[in-house]
């Protein structure tokens, strides 16, 4: 009797962990260099993201060939010479929404997001901050922010031929529409 | 016309030939998987599981490969700007997500859940499950190839 009740609690509080959890597999991240000789622009649509809607902890993971470019040369350089996707397959961003108790996630509405973390790229990690929106409609969650990496900072070259014709600030854009994790 | 105007109209001839080739390759789209051969034929379940087994191994064998997956269809994602069928299984969360090349979506017209069907596209990777969410293999610039009603 005691451990179908031990039980009863686990499968309790599992369950209300689960319902915590809101993820998506088709999230999207834009970047964008813009250079007076040439703008680069690629997109990503198979963008992967866990928020944990108690703790604010939240996750993306992107496999880098995933980014397509219109012009097939520069999705070759970008995978072959930039990041190197071979050697370094994945991206991803671990972190947590710093003002996830302002955020009413039963509510419908935008609420401004504050998140840090740490982005690994190129097999670089750094630290990073940036500001987003967190809008709640429907018992979906969106995630929309928009901040700057600089190459150097994951020791992404750009061979002299081509340097300015690629930014060493590249523009980065997030919207993810997360559902329930059931 | 003499013999240095005909170098001086080579030269030409090569330089233009040479731009217009530099030109077209700088322009080149990434080749349409509708006129592309593919490399290999496989499995949905098989590909899962080749890659669960050992991805280290299976990214170097699939890698770069252009891929015809036979499958059940689990879901689709027809939003104006994903168009992703995934194949697999549903008692499983891992699969295989198919990204439509936007230029093709016509080929998934008609699919439903259950569709038995075949894709052709570009092997992206394997995104091994390290958010609880399953594992999934993915395809870019994807064109259906044949659907078969279940």
């Amino acid at each position: 009797m005691r451990f179908v009740l031990l039980l009863l609690i686990f499968g309790y509080v599992a369950n209300a962990s689960a319902q915590n959890r809101y993820f998506t597999k088709s999230g999207k991240i834009n970047f964008y260099s813009k250079t007076s000789l040439e703008d680069i622009e690629a997109n990503h649509r198979s963008v992967s993201c866990v928020l944990d809607t108690k703790t604010g902890a939240v996750q993306f993971a992107v496999l880098m060939k995933g980014f397509e470019f219109r012009k097939a040369l520069m999705q070759e350089h970008f995978n072959e010479n930039y990041v190197e996707s071979d050697k370094f397959p994945n991206g991803a961003f671990k972190g947590e929404v710093i003002n996830n108790s302002s955020i009413n996630y039963q509510k419908d509405g935008t609420y401004p997001a504050q998140v840090k973390g740490k982005l690994t790229i190129h097999g670089e990690t750094k630290d990073v901050s940036t500001t987003g929106k967190i809008e709640v409609q429907g018992g979906k969650i969106q995630l929309l922010s928009d901040f700057n990496i600089s190459l150097s900072d994951y020791k992404i070259s750009v061979p002299a031929v081509v340097k300015d014709k690629v930014s060493q600030t590249i523009q980065i854009s997030v919207d993810c529409l997360l559902e329930p994790l059931k | 016309m003499n013999r240095r105007s005909i170098i001086v109209l080579a030269v030409l001839l090569i330089l233009v030939i040479a731009a217009i080739v530099v030109y077209r390759e700088y322009n080149r789209e990434n080749a349409d998987m509708i006129n592309t051969d593919a490399d290999a034929h496989v499995q949905a379940s098989q590909l899962i599981a080749a890659f669960e087994k050992n991805d280290s191994v299976a990214n170097l064998d699939y890698r770069n490969k252009i891929l015809i997956v036979s499958g059940t269809v689990r879901s689709l994602d027809t939003s104006s700007d994903h168009h992703t069928i995934v194949l697999g299984d549903s008692s499983s969360m891992s699969s295989v997500r198919c990204l439509l090349d936007t230029k093709h979506i016509q080929t998934a017209e008609g699919l439903t859940i259950g569709t038995i069907v075949r894709i052709k596209g570009a092997i992206t990777g394997f995104k091994k499950d390290e958010l609880g969410i399953g594992s999934d293999v993915e395809l870019n610039r994807c064109v259906v190839v044949r659907s078969l009603q279940n």
